[in-house]
């Protein structure tokens, strides 16, 4: 009576990718995700050129940056986590950790969903800059600048893992998600550098990847970009340092996370 | 020989903490198991009854990975769940039903697919597998309809369906037929009968005493979290006296009347329950000897208002005295 085994790597891969067509269908069926995906960055985008305008040669990246920024990061941080939540209210969580797969695998099939919603969404934000200016952003280097978008979106999600861990830990992590929000869009430099923050604020913006990330991309981006003082290489480093460090807390902390919903018993708690 | 038992639990124990507040935080305990020891062999359908809050979802929950024991130790299919989940997740199947833990917004056939992938199936295996779920559950014509459009049977139907999937060993069900229709819950008792047939184990917690008595080759009785009796349906009936009940009504009884009933052949505890101005005696015997006729010739002709009803024992009966019993 025993299901037709399959190799473990091979199921968790296919886990993760039932995880991304799970969240393509939901999204699919229900509408309300069009608000966050598709209309707040056409919002986001009209608002951001309104504000730099003419602030230099380069306003059109940094309204693309700062609106980029704005619509990625809810959808693919705030989303991450959010859909845990879902699973919680759903009655869904309880199922879903009683299959074999560690949940991790099915968090990383919800966010790289999310990675890709967030960059339509960044899409979306470029395509109405550029219509309301009626101009091609002058970007110095195009490649450079997609790639570091991917990898900004990348260390986005890596702090996502770590959100989605929280809402397994606790249903009270909507709440502590949401106090947290504004001061991390600000606190990372998703809408402005975090160089204009005060210094105080510095030590506590680098314990997370999309700080190093979002002042790469800008060095990469904007020609005499004045951002952290140690440049655009260490940056990298640090990006890719911190978000190692996520990546591997968050598969500590899931494994802690799952035995410890298992010992209070609130799994089923929404 | 003993066969391996499929179910083993000793001495499992399991408190609940909980904290009220958030500046002055109000600490409660619960202990919802209080020592229960278990075994469940393979191929047979293993009843668990007790009344709300008696601990038998807790249990359930143990046993099927999704809850840690306080203390104790619990083995499934030779496996400790506690120190090895992974292991006996995809042997066994959990139903939890109700209107909660499925995706609403997508059909019947893409919740299956979604969990078929998480249990590890095989692609060329898959969607043969969900299709022969959904005919045995009765779900195929609306297999591709969203859930939320589903009534409360159908959505337990699709639970079942999820739980049966990946083909487990062993099979928990928390009232699976709560909120059906009588035709759909018959189905279902019918559907569990028939994976018994396929080599699959069941335990089965429900309110149903029916239910229990009809499916159930060994039950248990739960009640403050403690195990109150376990055996076969007959031998439970032996426990609470015997297989014939006679229930005697009348404004009042004297002692010497409760007395001479208490003489009558195999009579051994009496119950007495109030109903407004009357009261009802129970009396439970194995004798053939305790009938209608017997209590009557008992009580004389004191009572003109006398009402006499005999009645095999049924596992209502059973229940009733063991719970009312811990209860007191």
């Amino acid at each position: 009576m025993n299901a037709p085994a399959t190799p473990l790597t091979v199921s968790r891969f296919r886990s993760t990718a039932a995880s991304v067509r799970l969240s393509v269908l939901q999204f699919v069926a229900d509408p309300q995700w069009l608000i966050p995906s598709m209309i707040a960055p056409v919002i986001f985008g009209i608002v951001a050129y309104q504000l730099v305008l003419g602030s230099g040669p380069y306003f059109l990246v940094y309204a693309i940056l700062g609106a980029g920024m704005m619509s990625m990061w809810g959808q693919t941080l705030y989303g991450s986590g959010w859909a845990t939540g879902q699973d919680r209210v759903f009655g869904t969580l309880e199922p879903t950790l009683q299959a074999p797969t560690p949940y991790i695998y099915v968090v990383l099939g919800r966010i790289l969903w999310n990675v890709v919603s967030g960059l339509v969404g960044g899409a979306i934000v470029y395509g109405v800059v550029v219509a309301e200016s009626g101009q091609l952003p002058a970007v110095v280097n195009p490649l450079l600048f997609v790639v570091l978008f991917l990898f900004v979106m990348v260390t986005l999600a890596s702090v996502g893992v770590i959100l989605s861990a929280v809402y397994v830990y606790t249903r009270f992590a909507g709440f502590i998600q949401n106090i947290g929000e504004f001061a991390f869009y600000v606190g990372t430099g998703c809408m402005f550098p975090v160089i204009f923050l005060p210094w105080w604020t510095n030590p506590v913006s680098l314990v997370f990847p999309p700080t190093w990330a979002l002042d790469a991309l800008r060095y990469g981006s904007i020609p005499g970009y004045q951002g952290f003082a140690w440049g655009f290489g260490w940056d990298l480093v640090g990006a890719v340092a911190t978000m190692t460090a996520y990546l591997v807390l968050a598969g500590l902390i899931f494994h802690r996370v799952e035995r410890h919903v298992l010992e209070v018993g609130t799994l089923g708690d929404y | 020989m003993t066969p391996e038992p499929v179910i083993e639990a000793q001495a499992i124990r399991r408190v609940f903490e909980s904290r009220k507040g958030f500046l002055f935080t109000e600490r409660s305990r619960t202990e919802a198991l209080r020592g229960v020891d278990l075994r469940v062999d393979p191929g047979e359908i293993f009843g668990l009854l007790g009344p709300n809050g008696a601990g038998k979802t807790t249990l359930t929950k143990i046993l099927s990975t999704l809850l840690l024991p306080t203390s104790g130790q619990a083995r499934v299919l030779g496996i400790d769940v506690a120190r090895h989940p992974q292991a006996v997740r995809p042997r066994i199947g959990l139903v939890l039903g109700g209107e909660r833990g499925l995706y609403n917004r997508i059909s019947a056939r893409e919740n299956l697919r979604y969990f078929a992938d998480l249990f590890g199936l095989l692609p060329s295996d898959r969607d043969r597998r969900i299709q022969e779920v959904l005919d045995r559950v009765g779900l195929t014509e609306a297999a591709d309809r969203r859930v939320e459009e589903y009534s409360r049977g159908m959505k337990q139907k699709l639970h079942l369906a999820r739980g049966i999937l990946h083909r487990p060993e062993l099979l928990f069900l928390d009232e699976p037929t709560i909120g059906l229709d009588p035709k759909s819950a018959r189905e279902t008792r019918k559907l569990i009968r028939s994976l018994v047939s396929d080599g699959v184990t069941i335990f089965l917690t429900t309110h149903y005493m029916f239910e229990a008595e009809e499916l159930c080759q060994r039950l248990a009785i739960l009640s403050k979290g403690r195990i109150v009796a376990r055996d076969t349906v007959a031998g439970l009936r032996r426990l609470v006296g015997g297989d014939t009940t006679v229930e005697v009504e009348a404004y009042g009884f004297e002692d010497s009347e409760i007395e001479r009933l208490r003489q009558l052949p195999g009579v051994g505890r009496i119950l007495s329950e109030e109903f407004g101005p009357r009261l009802r005696l129970t009396l439970r015997s194995n004798s053939s000897e305790l009938n209608a006729g017997s209590v009557r010739a008992a009580l004389g002709a004191a009572h003109p208002d006398l009402t006499v009803r005999e009645r095999r024992t049924v596992l209502e009966d059973v229940y009733l005295d063991l719970v009312e019993e811990e209860a007191s």
